[in-house]
């Protein structure tokens, strides 16, 4: 086969497969129907297009093909004929049915909204959490049962019937397939916000899993958000979650050591930052409207922002971290705080917060809390406090790697 | 109108404050008055309490009535509406509007395809509720059974109606904490067996609704609960 054409049809699949499927789901009502003849007509393409050439719109041709499979195979049931006589009645099931030819721009319209629809009909609230995540990878992004599967450590078999499983509910169960009516948008897309961040975090923060996989999950949710935030531009976390994305994304060569050990922010090589990653992140932010009232995506992405810059500002940051904690009040928010505003000048006050977190003893078993405390204390001249901290933190660490971290800091202070 | 729902009321927690009491008295009304306008509602009512139920099993041929709902848990049942939604979302909705969806839950689960509402339906003939149990992974009612049991159960004109509910995985559970709607997939009642199906019995006599209970196809290898409407 030539490369040129199987490229093609990659990149069709890439780029295609969600907006296929999703057209194919509004026309039909039927998942399964819809991602099968989808398949289908992949299949063909990898078949015609490396003698017949590559169609000018690969898309629109990939979106014929599926659709007269799905014809083809509703007119051979029974179920299909009483559907076939629904579509012909209904003006939004039909109305697209040639896009190839007339009313280019309604159908182009239409299908983009097919996308937004299957966004928010994976991420609905009355299915579970890993139901939807799992459909947004299949039925979205593309990826095949087995590579979820892969990504989530379970099995292929066991992914298969998640899958099965979240498609006949949301047909028996009566989930639209539909944008949210405005009352509910909001509600909503915080729901396919909070999957698609989830998504990035199996891909970016676990260590154990297939690397190859994780990566792509980052890209995948990366990818999803962006899309996203082209098809709702007005909305603020959209466009604050895909740049905390790209923020934390464009540290992944840096973050880990030759020796696979987790290097930390401070001491990462910043050459290995992707700037281009960094400058679109820094353009989303700068034009995605006033701080004041922001949600918890755009706080976190300021932050991040701030830890990007060659002299971080604390000050700033510690004003971020308070008004995260006010979105989010959870201790670990306010640890960061505490950290921020120590080292944005007032030391007292930041071991004050500290302190003040380990009487509350939620964050107990944490050893975060008492390296911070440490950490603070050492800088402040308490040598004696610093050192009970990090044995503290030590028999805490749940890491070699940071128990080595630890040991090293603690025989500084004793030299 | 595209789907048809029961929903359940759930009790759990605690049960009579006075902060819940104040928010019935003053909500009920208007929800019931919307969801009739918007003719979501076809017909609902609360039950007697938990204590008042009677167990029907029959084995071996044999009919034994115990007292106390079929789930012996702290939770109960404490009435029941038929819903008529355009979809699962309007389904949330009313029941999130419903106030007893602000202090306990409600768990919304689609009848199974085919209900037709008899244009006679009422609430206030509403007598005693019957509730299917299904045990997981059993075979399915014999048709033919259910039907015969149908025509005899109408015949005496006891059966308002009777109809069969999706299974188990299609149920989502409806809380309202804090004016948020959390919503969770999955029946409020984590039990091996599962509700099956009711029927709407016009038999005022519980003596009637025991004996149409004990004939029901699912009382042989697992049960049937019997409850008491009461009016408000």
């Amino acid at each position: 086969m030539s490369a040129g054409a199987q490229a093609a049809v990659e990149a069709a699949f890439r780029d295609e497969w969600g907006r296929i499927v999703a057209t194919l789901i509004r026309r039909t009502g039927d998942w399964d129907l819809a991602e099968e003849c989808v398949q289908e007509a992949f299949a063909e393409a990898l078949r015609r297009w490396p003698t017949d050439g590559v169609p000018a719109r690969p898309g629109a041709w990939l979106t014929t093909v599926a659709g007269y499979r799905a014809l083809d195979r509703l007119r051979r049931s029974a179920r299909g004929a009483e559907l076939l006589e629904q579509i012909a009645h209904d003006p939004l099931r039909s109305r697209d049915a040639d896009s190839e030819d007339d009313h280019e721009e309604d159908a182009t319209e239409m299908i983009e909204d097919d996308r937004l629809r299957l966004m928010f009909t994976c991420c609905h609230p009355a299915l579970a959490l890993e139901a939807r995540v799992a459909l947004t990878l299949r039925t979205l992004a593309g990826l095949t049962t087995a590579e979820i599967a892969r990504a989530f450590l379970v099995s292929e078999t066991t992914m298969a019937k998640r899958l099965v499983r979240a498609k006949a509910r949301i047909a028996a169960t009566g989930i639209p397939y539909r944008v949210p009516p405005p009352e509910l948008l909001l509600e909503r897309t915080s729901g396919v916000l909070a999957v698609l961040y989830l998504l990035f975090n199996e891909g970016y923060s676990a260590s154990s899993g297939d690397e190859l996989i994780r990566t792509a999950l980052c890209d995948e949710a990366i990818r999803l958000a962006r899309l996203l935030h082209t098809l709702m531009p007005d909305a603020p976390e959209a466009s604050a979650l895909l740049a905390l994305m790209l923020l934390q994304h464009s540290r992944r060569d840096a973050r880990l050591s030759a020796a696979g050990e987790l290097v930390t922010l401070e001491h990462q090589d910043r050459g290995l930052w992707h700037r281009d990653e960094i400058d679109e992140a820094e353009r989303l932010l700068a034009a995605a409207g006033p701080l004041a009232g922001g949600g918890t995506y755009r706080l976190q992405a300021e932050i991040a922002l701030c830890h990007t810059r060659e002299a971080a500002d604390w000050p700033r940051i510690a004003v971020l971290y308070s008004a995260l904690e006010e979105v989010v009040p959870s201790p670990v928010v306010r640890l960061n705080r505490a950290v921020a505003v120590a080292l944005a000048g007032d030391l007292e006050a930041g071991i004050r917060l500290v302190s003040e977190l380990a009487q509350l003893g939620e964050l107990a078993g944490y050893h975060l809390l008492p390296a911070t405390h440490a950490d603070l204390l050492r800088r402040s001249g308490d040598l004696a406090g610093a050192a009970a901290a990090y044995r503290h933190a030590l028999a805490l660490a749940p890491t070699e790697t940071e128990r080595r971290f630890l040991q090293l800091r603690l025989d500084e202070l004793d030299p | 109108m595209e789907m048809k729902y029961l929903q359940l009321i759930c009790i759990e927690g605690e049960t009579g404050t006075s902060e819940a009491a104040a928010a019935m008295r003053d909500h009920i009304g208007p929800w019931f008055e919307d969801v009739v306008r918007r003719r979501v509602h076809i017909v609902g009512k609360p039950l007697d309490g938990p204590e008042t139920a009677k167990t029907v099993r029959v084995r071996d041929g044999e009919t034994h009535v115990s007292d106390g709902p079929f789930a012996d848990t702290k939770e109960f049942i404490g009435g029941l509406d038929l819903l008529d939604c355009e979809n699962l979302d309007e389904a949330i909705e009313v029941a999130a509007k419903h106030p007893v969806s602000w202090f306990h839950a409600i768990e919304l689960r689609p009848f199974a395809e085919g209900l037709e509402i008899p244009a006679t339906l009422r609430g206030e003939d509403l007598r005693h509720l019957l509730q299917e149990f299904v045990v997981d992974g059993a075979d399915p009612v014999d048709p033919s059974a259910l039907m015969a049991w149908r025509q005899a159960a109408q015949a005496r004109g006891a059966l308002l109606l009777g109809h069969a509910l999706q299974h188990r995985d299609t149920a989502t559970t409806v809380r309202v904490r804090e004016g948020e709607t959390l919503i969770t997939d999955g029946p409020f009642l984590e039990t091996k067996e599962f509700l099956g199906g009711v029927a709407l019995l016009s038999c005022e006599q519980a003596q009637d609704a025991l004996e149409l209970a004990s004939s029901f196809p699912l009382a042989s290898g697992s049960a049937v609960e019997v409850r008491r409407f009461i009016d408000l």
